[in-house]
């Protein structure tokens, strides 16, 4: 995927103007400060605790970080989308056939704000996402179930309700690590583009068989 | 949840996961028939009555039966649900049934199953779910509670008969429906 230019919309919440921004690159993202929230709580840790891990993601090719900055440009949020790392069965779709919602998460302070939502709106802004399939993973015990006051199931209702109305829906996989637990989760987004041909490659990849 | 639900077997079968439906009475007896009588004596219902089948499917959407099948190649090759209570001291719990043809057996289907259906236990707030097997006669299905985190709770010894006499271990197993993070 090209580098895509960068998009902003303000959101307006009860404590104030939001703006998330998609397309961050490594340069700003250094500019910005990171939410002391996005740390190690008693039963939670956040994806990224440090901002250089956002840096280096967006310095990924094709990867699109959006963020979610107050007026005084503090990181409240962030989403990642990137290509799988070698290693990982989507790979076997082709090159650059596959991007993973890699992260979205909203400082504990910030949320039911609307925040996540616009996020992922803007981390799947770009018009290349619909030649290829998109996908999130949800392990239940990277949840933070603590600060929502949810139960897994409660909380994976919540990823399913936030991803659908983007054309996600949960799919079979028999990926060793999704199937460790029932409560976790497996989303895919097929782009308008994406032939049929691949889309019953997908199929056959989400249960390990690579023709 | 979304149904359908494609899985793919360890043998590359393609089998679709749905609910039970009023049309399927046909097939469903015809898959009861398939069973030969050595995976189903230990059944608490004779399957190959027409009337029991019948029943099941008049439960249908009156709310404690959740009935799930897998169809491959227009036929039904596995059956399960999930029983829940209105009332009492054990409604919380849920319990499982499942019968897999025997020639889609140690393919994972009982798996994906069983999985659905824990699913569904959780999105109705049970706390458990039981699933009972006969020891030696179910031990596919012992596995794969176990690999779903099922453990067992009891053995009742010599506790089913078969109608030669042979008398089998009945075990009870429970899985524990994660509600916080504790229970991680």
């Amino acid at each position: 995927m090209n580098k895509p230019s960068q998009k902003e919309l303000t959101l307006s919440t009860s404590d104030g103007q939001v703006r998330i921004r998609a397309n961050c690159t490594p340069e700003e993202i250094s500019a910005y400060e990171y939410s002391s929230q996005f740390g190690t709580h008693a039963s939670y840790k956040s994806l990224y605790t440090k901002r250089e891990t956002l840096e280096k993601k967006a310095a990924q090719s094709g990867s699109n970080v959006t963020l979610a900055l107050t007026d005084e440009n503090l990181i409240v949020g962030f989403g990642v989308l990137t290509y799988p790392s070698t290693d990982e069965r989507w790979i076997q779709l082709g090159p650059e056939m596959m991007m993973e919602v890699k992260a979205l998460e909203v400082a504990r302070d910030q949320r039911s704000k609307k925040i996540a939502i616009n996020m992922l709106n803007m981390v799947l802004i770009n018009p290349e996402i619909e030649d290829m399939i998109i996908y999130m993973v949800g392990y239940s015990w990277t949840w933070d179930l603590d600060g929502t006051r949810k139960s897994a199931q409660e909380y994976r209702k919540m990823l399913i309700k936030v991803f659908s109305p983007y054309g996600f829906m949960e799919y079979q996989t028999n990926e060793p690590n999704i199937c460790l637990k029932p409560e976790n989760l497996f989303m895919g987004r097929v782009g308008k583009n994406v032939s049929n041909e691949l889309q019953e490659k997908f199929k056959w990849i989400r249960f390990g068989v690579y023709t | 949840m979304r149904y359908p639900k494609e899985v793919i077997l360890k043998d590359r079968t393609e089998a679709i996961i749905r609910p039970l439906e009023k049309d399927d009475e046909s097939m469903l007896i015809y898959f009861y028939k398939s069973i030969p009588e050595k995976d189903r004596w230990y059944l608490k219902y004779d399957v190959t009555n027409k009337a029991v089948i019948h029943k099941w499917i008049e439960d249908i959407d009156k709310g404690l039966v959740f009935s799930i099948v897998a169809a491959a190649k227009n036929r039904i090759i596995a059956h399960a649900g999930l029983l829940t209570h209105e009332f009492g001291c054990t409604k919380h719990v849920g319990r499982l049934r499942i019968m897999v043809d025997s020639k889609y057996q140690h393919k994972r289907l009982g798996t994906w199953m069983l999985l659905d259906l824990i699913q569904l236990g959780m999105d109705k707030g049970l706390d458990d779910i039981r699933a009972d097997f006969v020891i030696g006669e179910e031990d596919p299905a012992i596995e794969s509670a176990h690999k779903l985190d099922f453990f067992k709770v009891a053995t009742l010894k010599d506790y089913v008969k078969s109608s030669r006499g042979t008398r089998y271990d009945l075990q009870i197993m429970v899985k524990r429906l994660h509600k916080t993070w504790g229970d991680f």
